[in-house]
């Protein structure tokens, strides 16, 4: 199985075409950064500035809205929120700092959507193109299974995913030093669950961040692999991909507002972080409904991949 | 003789339309069989299916005596196969797609590699892309990834073309030679006569996904009894004799006299037959028939006659 992922990662990075998608993305991430370097100066927060008693005047404000507050999703909201400053005054934790290394990679994890645009685009590609080149027919006739090496394909798609996010979190990391520089004192990150604030370290929390912000490119790379091992094209298998990457949550969101079968779509529940900060999309939406139903999708995609596949005439 | 590769009712189906209609035949171990057919006639489907690209609707194909269909890691592990163009990673180096073969089976070691490129003779561009390379170096690449692994079967469709005459030759002799020396069976596809004429022993005809006939090649080429040219004067009386004593012999008139078809012993006799008559006679060459007329002879009787 490593020989065959180390045959689908020689291919991968054999091409000249995936070291501009690197280069793309490692030039943007620069551009950002630069960006934001000559943007922020003028609004930096003041973070000397005696900020215990606006968050208790923040605090007093939450107070008489959540008490007039019918809807349970904003009093949930409002809840947290107390809970959270609260927290911050009693530990000595100001709510504002100076826009750091961490700021910036939390900023990046926007272009998440760009590694997710090249993986999709590796994923349509990596079995469609067997077939183009026509090197399927050596390739399935060696003494190993069809669903192994269809596997062992899938697997480099998720490497390769895991590659350009690390690429991602690793270079905003470097620059964002390099621009903004590192606190001397990292604060943590507060979570809130059940009514409890909990501390976290940045970078951990970071990396959840990062990992619960790929699961719409994950899904929608599984789904381009689907459309390539089905359809064996994969120019159909990256243009249906990237359209619902860009719309797919849209349509949803204005579905949602309709009908109340929009949680079963995909998109509305790619978004677990809807769950950990900010307020869920519907009513009666939870994390673990989401996960179920990420979960039912991935194994539809994975099955009709791999049945199709195993069981296709090679005629190419 | 032993067979390695045996066929039993195959039949393929595709949409309701039988490609390949119950086909049955045994490849021995050390014969090198030659597939014989026009285009379209399936021998490019009965290679898939044999290699396991493609479904067998009924039937089965057991090599080494592993089924295709129920063990085809076992059975494949023996098979060395280009199917169609030996298309490579054109991105990939040479070595590169050797390298990449030789990961997906246990056991091949580099210098296992160095010695299959050495002989095939592309030591010196193989660290070259494959898209520099020529058509005739891609097929010698492509015999490479076959052989990288000792296959016990080799399967080539259509293994010389696009080859110039020296490749032709180069390869025909490869193929014998691996034959005779690691006994190993080649499966040959072809639509071009004269070539197999020179490669193969035994050849199986194809048409309209049937199988006409399996015959050692010099049987097919001979046929049962051999033609002769009598260079005869004068031809016309020699005719008129032929037609009146022996009614039995097909003779024409031909350029140089006439051309009857009978067994060689029966040849002295004949010429006695004809000194008798006072016929001169100064030349007898026996005609051998091309495959090619064979061929044409063979699928016109039995194709036409399956499919009335």
């Amino acid at each position: 199985m490593i020989n065959l992922i180390r045959n689908e990662l020689m291919k991968i990075f054999r091409r000249p075409g995936t070291y501009v998608m690197i280069g793309i993305l490692v030039v943007i991430i620069s551009i950002t950064g630069v960006f934001m370097k000559y943007n922020l100066v003028e609004d930096e927060p003041n973070v000397t500035e005696e900020w215990k008693p606006v968050l208790q005047q923040e605090n007093e404000a939450l107070k008489s809205q959540l008490e007039s507050s019918p809807i349970k999703l904003e009093q949930d909201y409002y809840k947290k929120q107390i809970a959270i400053n609260e927290y911050r005054i009693e530990h000595n934790i100001p709510f504002r700092e100076k826009y750091n290394v961490w700021s910036f990679v939390k900023d990046s994890s926007e272009l998440i959507l760009l590694a997710g645009l090249f993986t999709i685009v590796i994923s349509a590609g990596i079995v469609a193109s067997e077939f183009n080149w026509g090197t399927i027919k050596l390739l399935l006739i060696r003494p190993i299974n069809r669903r192994k090496i269809l596997l062992s394909k899938y697997i480099t798609v998720l490497l390769f995913a895991l590659i350009m996010v690390g690429i991602l979190f690793g270079f905003s990391a470097l620059l964002g030093a390099i621009l903004f520089g590192v606190p001397e004192q990292t604060l943590p990150y507060l979570n809130y669950f059940n009514g409890k604030v909990t501390e976290q370290h940045i970078v951990v929390y970071l990396i959840i961040y990062y990992g619960l912000g790929s699961i719409d490119m994950i899904m929608l790379t599984t789904m381009a692999f689907m459309i390539s091992s089905v359809f064996r094209n994969s120019s159909l298998a990256i243009g249906l991909s990237l359209f619902l990457m860009f719309t797919g949550s849209q349509f949803t969101a204005l579905i949602s507002m309709k009908f109340d079968w929009a949680k079963y779509i995909l998109f509305a529940n790619t978004n677990l972080m809807q769950y950990i900060e900010g307020t869920p999309l519907l009513e009666g939406m939870t994390m673990s409904f989401s996960i179920i139903m990420l979960i039912i999708y991935f194994v539809i995609f994975q099955f009709l991949a791999f049945y199709v596949f195993n069981k296709r005439d090679v005629a190419a | 003789m032993e067979s390695i590769v045996v066929l039993k009712d195959v039949t393929k189906v595709i949409k309701g339309r039988t490609i390949i209609d119950n086909i049955s035949f045994e490849v021995n171990k050390g014969e090198v069989f030659g597939f014989l057919g026009p285009n379209g006639a399936g021998k490019t489907t009965t290679i898939r299916m044999i290699v396991g690209l493609m479904d067998i609707t009924s039937g089965d194909i057991t090599i080494d005596g592993f089924s295709i269909k129920s063990k085809f890691e076992d059975a494949v592990r023996h098979v060395g196969a280009i199917v169609e163009n030996p298309e490579m990673y054109k991105f990939l180096s040479g070595y590169q797609n050797l390298i990449h073969y030789a990961r997906m089976v246990k056991g091949i070691s580099k210098e296992k590699i160095d010695e299959t490129v050495k002989l095939v003779g592309l030591s010196d561009r193989i660290h070259d892309k494959v898209k520099t390379y020529s058509l005739g170096m891609r097929q010698r690449l492509g015999l490479a990834q076959c052989l990288l692994h000792d296959p016990k079967v080799l399967i080539l469709d259509e293994p010389t073309n696009g080859l110039d005459p020296a490749g032709i030759r180069e390869i025909r002799d490869y193929i014998r030679r691996l034959a005779r020396e690691t006994n190993m069976a080649v499966i040959v596809s072809s639509h071009i006569l004269s070539e197999m004429e020179m490669m193969c022993d035994r050849i199986g005809i194809i048409q309209n996904g049937t199988l006409i006939d399996v015959q050692l090649i010099e049987e097919f080429v001979h046929g049962t009894s051999a033609s002769f040219e009598f260079e005869v004067i004068p031809s016309e009386k020699a005719l008129t004799f032929l037609k009146t004593n022996y009614p039995t012999i097909p003779v024409t008139h031909s350029r140089n006299g006439i051309t009857m078809e009978l067994a060689k012993n029966e040849v002295p006799a004949m010429v006695k037959a004809f000194v008798e008559e006072e016929i001169q006679v100064f030349g007898i060459k026996e005609v051998s028939k091309t495959l090619e007329d064979r061929f044409l002879e063979v699928t016109a009787d039995k194709g036409g006659m399956n499919h009335d």
